[in-house]
């Protein structure tokens, strides 16, 4: 059972040494199954693990840290939560590898960007099975860097590395966070074990003691950076500089997922702090709203997307906060599979038009793409919260325990939310897929089947994934992650037309019917779109005046003032000192034999002073 | 007998040999005071020979005697051959042995 | 045989202090080497106060007989070039000479001071302390190793100053 664990972990890391090792002599089609294949057989034996899997692994691999007060090992640590996630990684990861293959035909950099991908795959791997949070650090900067390195893949557009940068740099705002949280982790437990800590919890801290919620809250900023939450979400929208795949990947179905899996992982501490966990719901819902409001107003197809996760992460962390972290969970899994099939299908669309992703470009594409628009179709029904598919079932369980819990204001918030949701991305469909043909492109046709095929297998997961976890008591899901003690605070209702489902059902039809009325009967009187929703309420250009320019203004101040008088002064006078020192050492060597004769009777003087006193 | 006095003269001859080395530019006088300084030893030599009773002290200013003889020999020699180059005998112009 | 004259010592140590502050004090040369032999001729009296009879009569010998001659050929040599000194600047640093020479003296302040207590010596000398036979029995006996060393030292310095002082070719 170990070696599929090291197999599977380990797999992702071999492929992407050997691509970047090799980069300039692999062909396209061998750094294509190269990279496909790594991650298909860490897919293969992670899912040969769930078949043998019974109680909890911990593998230690090395002692990482042995110092005394640290005492890290390499510490893999397989339970439900994190086969789980490893599930999802590898195979929505495997999948868009498939796709990859053929969106990245025309590149030449080939090997690069499977490399990074199996970058990306192993850290997100690691940052999963790490059993101490400093292992699991070294995977959330690990997705990080992938994730700078994979936005700015075309790295000779200035936008792409801008937005590369800035993903970087607010990443590393919510590092911030963690960082210290990791670090009075040690100080309170003494150890870095997550283990160790649940377990600890409970008996050493009273619960809501003020440094808990401290410690919840640091942890909570990490995941703030790392999921896009409300102040440190800008990064997102423009990371769509990155290819399609990328974006399906990472900011949909798995990096963005890391900051809810930390929330999730470290559950017990974050129950014994329930005012963090009030922030962390708060949060989430307004950010959850804020977003929806936002990608009502976006013109470019992918940052619809973009702020719809956004959205959807708001309503994992919502989920959180009232304490329901399957429901978080099951809405992670059915979000990975109907994200990814919305990014993907989108990305065919943008492959094929060969690039641009602007809406008012693309019109009444049903026609060319017959079999795109279907799936592209599908995951606007499942997102939308249609029953039967996928993410109505986890939505509406996050709903429903909002409800029964007594948050009815978070209950608003997300039955808003989901409103919003079905709205904007039904209008996000008609504006691209319905309606008159704007171009007449010939060279405009379906995609090949290399990306078809992997986008037709998440629609089929879209449809059925969410019988995965629900309905009835036995859910197999539910079943397989209370071994990790995740489960519901609220007892699940036996009935299925709860007060709560129905809402939310009218809710969805309600925003699908009305943004498929409008945009397409009522498309011609549209004005233009609310500019002040398009820009994200001015955040971007708010951050951008209150901390981007004084800095670069100090940054030049610095280097203007600072550089050439304190340091090349530094430099300059250490220069000076030893000439200085030099030049008067060599004063005692002037060749006058007198002086010479003096310096020894100073020596004597110095010597009989010494033996006599 | 207090030998005292003969340790203060001895140091005070020593002192007017360092005060002419130090000061005197004329070589030869600075050899003087180098030989003043060899005499100040040979007094205290002998003086500590006869606190004690030993002979060693006799000996050993016998043998500075002998070594300050061949030592002036070759000195005076380098003076008259310093003098051959440099047409001056001020010390401070024997300035080569430097940086 | 120590000489009992009471005074003798007082009055041969100031005659050397004197005579050795006249080597400095002197103007010429010449003047200079003369008060020279002053002092060489009073270290032997001190000498044989000190029962040293043996080498008192070296010094006289050696030194005033032999390197003092030699210095006055060489003053006679260089009688004119002692004019040009003042003709020139002193080169080495003088607040140097100066500081080094104020620390020396006090130093020897201090060493004199620490040695001021010492008492009289208990013993008697021996017999024939300062005499030739027992002067001769050490060196032969003793220290033949350093006597032997040391003519050849007086070989080296022979050859040594014949061949500097050679006119060079």
């Amino acid at each position: 059972m170990h070696y599929e664990l090291c197999l599977g972990l380990f797999m992702p890391l071999l492929g992407f040494l050997g691509l970047m090792s090799f980069s300039q002599i692999l062909g396209r089609r061998s750094a294509n199954i190269i990279g496909c294949s790594t991650v298909f057989i860490s897919f293969l034996c992670f899912a040969s693990l769930l078949y043998t899997f019974s109680n909890p692994i911990s593998l230690t691999l090395f002692q990482w840290i042995p110092v005394s007060g640290i005492d890290a090992g390499f510490t893999l640590y397989l339970d439900s939560l994190s086969l789980m996630m490893t599930l999802i990684i590898t195979g929505v990861g495997f999948l868009i590898h498939v796709y990859s293959t053929g969106y990245m035909d025309h590149e030449t950099d080939y090997a690069r960007y499977f490399a990074f991908l199996n970058l990306f795959i192993f850290a997100m791997l690691l940052l999963v099975l790490a059993q101490n949070i400093l292992l699991l650090f070294v995977g959330w900067e690990g997705v990080g860097l992938a994730s700078y390195l994979l936005i700015g893949f075309w790295y000779t557009r200035p936008s792409a590395a801008q937005a590369a940068t800035k993903a970087f740099v607010i990443n590393r705002i919510g590092d911030w966070g963690l960082l210290t949280g990791i670090l009075l982790t040690l100080v309170l437990f003494g150890t870095v074990d997550i283990v160790e800590i649940s377990s600890r919890v409970t008996t050493e801290y009273a619960r809501g003691a003020p440094i808990l919620v401290l410690l919840c809250v640091l942890y909570f900023i990490g995941a703030i950076g790392k999921s896009a939450q409300l102040p440190l979400y800008t990064w997102l929208p423009d990371a769509m500089e990155g290819p399609t795949p990328v974006s399906a990947l990472i900011h949909a179905a798995t990096m963005v997922t890391a900051g809810v899996y930390l929330v999730v992982r470290m559950h017990p501490v974050f129950m014994m702090a329930p005012w963090a966990l009030h922030l962390v719901g708060i949060v989430g819902g307004l950010t959850s709203l804020f977003a929806a409001l936002c990608a009502l107003a976006q013109t470019d197809l992918k940052r619809v997307l973009a702020y719809s996760t956004i959205s959807q992460l708001g309503l994992m962390f919502l989920a959180c906060g009232i304490g329901a972290f399957y429901a978080a969970m099951f809405h992670l899994m059915t979000h990975a599979f109907v994200k990814a099939l919305l990014f993907l299908s989108a990305g065919i669309v943008v492959h094929m038009m060969h690039g641009t992703t602007e809406m008012a470009q693309m019109g009444g594409l049903a026609k060319i793409f017959k079999k795109t628009h279907w799936l592209f179709l599908i995951g606007v029904l499942a997102l939308s919260g249609i029953p039967p598919l996928s993410a109505f079932f986890s939505k509406e369980m996050i709903l429903e325990q909002e409800y029964l819990a007594g948050f009815y204001t978070l209950f608003y918030v997300g039955l808003t939310t989901s409103t919003l949701t079905a709205f904007y991305l039904t209008r996000a469909y008609c504006l691209t897929f319905l309606g008159p043909l704007k171009i007449n492109n010939s060279s405009v046709k379906e995609g090949p089947p290399a990306m078809l095929i992997p986008v037709g297998l998440l629609a089929l997961l879209s449809i059925s994934g969410g019988f995965l976890g629900c309905c009835g008591s036995d859910a197999i899901l539910e079943g397989f992650l209370e071994k990790s003690d995740i489960s519901l605070p609220e007892i699940e209702p036996t009935t299925f037309f709860t007060p709560e489902a129905i809402m939310a059902m009218i809710g969805a039809f309600l925003g699908f019917g009305s943004a498929a009325l409008i945009y397409t009967q009522y498309r011609d009187r549209l004005g233009n779109t609310i500019q002040v929703l398009k820009n994200s309420f001015y955040i971007n250009e708010i951050y951008w005046n209150l901390f981007a320019k004084p800095l670069a203004a100090v940054s030049r101040f610095i280097d203007a003032m600072v550089e050439p008088k304190v340091f090349d002064g530094l430099i300059q006078g250490s220069v000076q000192v030893t000439q200085g020192t030099a030049q008067a050492l060599q004063k005692m060597q002037s060749g006058q034999i007198r002086s010479y004769v003096a310096w020894i009777a100073l020596g004597m003087v110095f010597l009989v002073i010494y033996l006599v006193l | 007998m207090d030998i005292s006095l003969m340790i203060f003269i001895s140091m005070a001859m020593f002192a007017v040999g360092v005060i002419g080395v130090l000061t005197k530019r004329n070589a030869l006088i600075f050899f003087l005071s180098i030989e003043l300084m060899l005499n100040a030893a040979n007094l205290l030599f002998v003086t500590f020979a006869y606190h004690w009773g030993n002979m060693t002290g006799l000996v050993w200013v016998f043998f500075v005697l002998v070594v300050a003889a061949a030592e002036a020999a070759v000195g005076l020699a380098l003076i008259i051959n310093l003098f051959r180059s440099k047409q001056v005998v001020d010390v401070d112009q024997y300035n080569e042995l430097r940086e | 045989m120590a000489m009992t004259v009471p005074w003798a010592q007082w009055f041969l140590g100031f005659l050397l202090v004197f005579s050795s502050i006249g080597v400095l004090l002197a103007r010429k040369p010449v003047h200079a080497s003369l008060s020279f032999l002053l002092t060489l001729m009073s270290l032997a009296g001190l000498y044989l106060q000190l029962d040293a009879q043996f080498i008192a009569v070296m010094q006289v010998l050696v030194y005033a007989g032999a390197i003092l001659v030699i210095f006055m050929f060489v003053i006679i040599l260089f009688q004119d070039a002692y004019h040009k000194i003042d003709l020139l600047e002193s080169q080495s640093s003088r607040p140097l000479l100066i500081f080094s020479v104020v620390s020396f003296l006090f130093t020897l302040g201090l060493l004199g001071n620490a040695l001021r207590y010492l008492t009289p010596s208990q013993r008697t000398v021996p017999k024939d302390f300062g005499m030739v036979e027992s002067l001769g029995k050490a060196l032969y006996v003793d220290f033949f190793f350093p006597f032997e060393a040391v003519i050849l030292l007086f070989l080296v310095a022979l050859i040594g100053a014949l061949y500097i002082a050679k006119r060079g070719d």
